[in-house]
């Protein structure tokens, strides 16, 4: 009998409560799919180059935690509006003498039932979803797979098993705790208690209005004129303005539009405009604070999604650029007691190390970095740029297939990677420079272009010089030149696979550093394309899947605490409804006011987030614009389509929901 | 005259073909333009079943009611949105006005669901509240009111759209004597000034003096008829007690 109520009771609350049930699944279903990352066919991938394998797996375990803890407090929060509408229910299990403890034991039932049911079918949905994304991600990287492979991660089901297994465990000890707390003749009148109604004085509403929006004006100033990247005090003042905006205009919003559509007698005594205006002012007392932390939830689920999906195209369209040749090495030693600079030769420590550049390499370069400090007799100023012997670069163009430029004598050329304040200034005035005492005139056009010696990510600046103005400089002191480093820059044999030449360096490359160095002190670097590839492959799935597992949690959480919101409050305006229907509202026109309503419910929150998020992204974009930039029109557009889908799908459910509540079927 | 309200041979059945319930057991009788008419009945007696068909809130097993010349039984859903808007007003005894409106709002909102032109729709609220008496509360929500001038409130929605029949359910039967007193008379005074028709149910006897002709109704079927003609409350009130003690069993809602 008792497991038949649960039973009977569960099925019901499928049916009323879809939205929570779906809301678990999915939630079940994305926490599975981003956990199951290590039975993918690029895990293995990646496994062999660097680490970031078990950087991305690592992150993702740190950020289901933080996921799981949200999760909770979603289920909780749903869990808890449940028990509230069913409080006169409980109160008739009370009165027929069921004991408090067969009432949780009751609960406890359905809440095992209910998880059960929505464990399997998220786990069902996971599993399927995840072939799916394993597909795709083997796609971005270019991988074939051989025939179709099930994926499935024991370790992502056990975790997805645990961890909701604790969190419906919460769920039942809540419930017990809250009927055991309840009286009786409580939950009997819930239904009958009357909703405390507080309503402001409207002119109050209109200065509110205005202090918030000043305040989100002052925010967003500061955000736009500070940037994003500088966080002290000021950027928790900002912080905080931005918040106390937020929270000023959800609070003073519908008094502000009741104000200037009562001000409108055509519109506000048009159908029922005027009941939609107060039931959205009467209730916005008791949900501002939601709204609010529901918009800055939407805020973050944007932002970082979109951040996420720009930084992804911006990361792939620097892997080219950033490593433009198979393979750079670079060194510089010196003398560890006297600090002098010493030769290196990197192809003859390579040679002795095991593996001969003349028979591995299509072809080289040497090229030697100078740092110099340049005077500009113009403008009686001096600056410090990179500094490259033409025949360097001249090498640099070969390995990129590039025809070899001339410089006539005692000229220079810029290759211009940003161009910045300076820099526009040296290619319109083209003053002469002074550079090792040699007075240079500019020669030639400047060359736009990012050259990537040492595989870096910013672009820079470089000046290319005539050889013979470096001879003899090298001591700062006389000359305000140094030699910075050497790098040697090369292709690999085109006859043979890259990854077995890369494979061969990779095994001898411990060799190669002790060589290189001998006994004295300095530095050295290695880098390949391929590595270069994998880790920029690595930080794109990285960034793009937490991403968009932190921006859907973010919100399906939103939509899921507006939409209960919605059906509740559409549970308790029943008996308004049912007050119009005998005026002779027509069922097309209370339906309207349903949909009206949980449109600016769901809507407004959505709106300012937007434009919170359009500032916000503004700032960020100065912030990545130094690494390169971000595409706001493509992340916005697969932003935007994934809003219309999380979003738009539990706006609709409620829409339903509601119409259906409200005509009391 | 044409009678405003035709009720012709109703029947009212709840329930499954093995145990019918017997609501309203074949009932006719016809309201005049400006009549102000009672039912008093039993608890069980049928009579706010009756009211609820009149309203088209639900729907008669068979027979016909026909309003203003037109049958509501034969109505579509949306028809009877329409003839419940424009020919029928309510008040009901726990008022039913809309918490989140004030009262002006709640009054006005009879008029804005009918599309009346936005000039007429303030002097008209306050003409009507003037006749209630209820000026000085236009601007107040529901909670700050109290029991009698919200029911005065809903009678005014009721009757700003001119209905062709009020329609009230036991409209005093949470009131204290003097609040229902000061309600009745307002009744009276809409009933004499505007000519509304008033079609109230009630089970209290001292509400029942005020009507010109009383219903009575037993086991959903009728059972006899009084009319006030030249009395005054007074007496109207003991033949109306006389018949409730012949009724039996309500009495003791009397005292």
């Amino acid at each position: 009998m008792f497991s038949k109520l649960a039973l009977k009771n569960v099925k019901r609350s499928l049916r009323d409560y879809s939205v929570y049930f779906l809301t678990l699944t999915f939630g079940v279903c994305i926490f599975y799919v981003f956990n199951s990352m290590d039975a993918q066919y690029v895990m293995e991938a990646l496994k062999g180059g660097n680490n970031i394998a078990r950087i991305i797996i690592q992150l993702i375990d740190v950020i289901s935690v933080f996921v799981s803890v949200v999760l909770a407090f979603l289920i909780l929060y749903a869990n808890s509006f449940m028990v509230r509408r069913r409080k006169k229910e409980l109160g008739t299990y009370l009165l027929l003498g069921m004991g408090t403890g067969a009432i949780s034991g009751l609960l406890f039932l359905e809440t095992l039932l209910i998880g059960l049911l929505s464990l399997g079918v998220g786990l069902a949905l996971g599993v399927f979803l995840s072939q799916f994304i394993s597909v795709f991600t083997a796609s971005l990287f270019a991988i074939s797979i051989p025939e179709f492979h099930f994926v499935f991660s024991p370790r992502a089901l056990g975790k997805t098993v645990l961890y909701f297994g604790v969190i419906f465990l919460v769920v039942m000890c809540f419930n017990s705790l809250s009927v055991s707390r309840c009286k009786l003749l409580d939950l009997l009148q819930a239904g009958r208690r009357n909703q405390e109604l507080k309503v402001k004085n409207l002119g109050v509403s209109a200065v509110l209005f205005v202090v918030g929006a000043v305040l989100l004006g002052i925010a967003y100033a500061m955000l736009l004129t500070r940037g994003i990247l500088l966080v002290d005090t000021l950027f928790f003042v900002m912080l905080a303005l931005g918040t106390a905006g937020t929270l000023l205009f959800f609070l003073s919003l519908s008094g502000f539009l009741l104000r200037v559509c009562q001000a409108n007698k055509k519109l506000y005594y048009k159908g029922l405009n005027m009941f939609i205006l107060r039931q959205f002012n009467a209730r916005i007392n008791s949900t501002y604070v939601s709204m609010t932390v529901i918009c800055l939830m939407l805020l973050l689920a944007i932002g970082i999604t979109a951040c996420s999906i720009g930084l992804n195209n911006t990361v792939s369209q620097l892997t080219s650029a950033q490593a433009p040749y198979d393979v750079s090495l670079s060194a510089n030693r010196y003398d560890p007691e006297t600090g002098e600079e010493l030769p290196v030769d990197i192809p003859a420590a390579l040679k002795e190390a095991g593996f001969d550049p003349a028979v591995q390499l299509s072809r080289s370069a040497e090229v030697e970095l100078w740092q110099g400090q340049l005077c500009v007799p113009e403008w009686d100023e001096s600056l410090v740029e990179h500094v490259l012997p033409l025949s360097s670069y001249n090498g640099l163009r070969s390995l990129e297939g590039l025809e070899p430029i001339t410089l006539e004598p005692s000229t220079y050329l810029w290759v211009v990677g940003v161009e910045d304040e300076w820099m526009t200034r040296l290619l319109t005035d083209t003053p002469s420079l002074v550079a090792n005492h040699h007075t240079l005139t500019a020669g030639g056009d400047p060359i736009h272009a990012v050259l990537s010696i040492g595989y870096s990510a910013s672009p820079e600046n470089y000046l290319i010089i005539p050889d013979e103005v470096l001879e003899g400089a090298g001591d700062w002191d006389t000359s305000k030149m140094y030699h910075n480093i050497t790098y040697y820059c090369a292709n690999y044999r085109t006859d043979v696979p890259k990854e077995e030449t890369e494979a061969l360096l990779q095994s001898v490359i411990s060799d190669y550093y002790r060589s290189v160095l001998g006994e004295d002190a300095g530095s050295t670097s290695f880098n390949t394309k391929l590595n270069i590839y994998m880790e920029t492959m690595g930080t794109k799935i990285l960034v793009l899947f937490l991403g968009i597992y932190l921006g859907i949690i973010f919100l399906l959480t939103s939509a899921a605490v507006l939409a209960l919101q919605q059906l509740s409050q559409a549970a308790d305006n029943q008996e308004r409804y049912a007050v119009l229907t005998r005026l002779g509202v027509e069922e097309k026109m209370r339906d309207r006011s349903v949909y009206v309503q949980v449109f600016l419910s769901f809507f407004l929150p959505l709106f300012l987030a937007v434009i919170h998020a359009v500032v916000g992204m503004t700032a960020a974009n100065a912030a990545i614009a130094q690494v390169g930039k971000l595409d706001a029109a493509a992340s916005s557009a697969v932003t935007a389509v994934f809003i219309l889908v999380v979003y738009g799908a539990y706006f609709l459910a409620t829409c339903w929901g509601s119409r259906r509540i409200v005509r009391g079927r | 005259m044409e009678p405003i309200l035709t009720v012709t041979h109703l029947q009212k059945y709840y329930g499954a073909r093995s145990s019918v319930t017997r609501a309203i057991d074949d009932l006719s009788f016809s309201v005049q333009p400006g009549e102000f008419v009672g039912i008093m009945g039993a608890s069980g007696s049928g009579k706010t079943t009756l009211l609820n068909c009149i309203a088209t809130i639900d729907r008669p097993t068979a027979g016909h009611i026909i309003v203003d010349g037109a049958d509501i039984t034969a109505m579509k859903n949306k028809a009877l949105s329409k003839f419940r808007r424009e020919q029928l007003g309510f008040v009901f005894q726990d008022c039913n006005l809309l918490d989140t409106l004030t009262a002006f709002e709640n009054i006005a909102l009879a008029l804005t669901i009918l599309k009346t032109p936005v000039k007429e729709i303030e002097p008209r609220v306050k003409e009507t509240a003037r006749l209630l008496e209820i000026e000085d509360c236009l601007s107040r929500y529901p909670y700050q009111l109290s029991g009698g001038q919200r029911q005065r409130v809903a009678a005014a929605r009721a009757i700003i759209t001119r209905p062709a029949l009020v329609l009230a359910d036991e409209p005093t039967g949470a009131l204290d004597s003097k609040a229902s007193r000061l309600l009745l008379d307002r009744f009276e005074a809409l009933n004499r000034e505007q000519q509304a028709t008033i079609l109230m149910v009630t089970h209290d006897a001292f509400t029942a003096s005020y009507c010109h002709r009383i219903l009575f109704i037993k086991d959903g079927r009728p059972f006899t008829e009084l009319i006030r003609g030249e009395d005054s409350r007074k007496d109207f009130f003991a033949r109306i007690i006389q018949v409730v003690t012949l009724l039996g069993g309500d009495d003791r809602d009397v005292l």
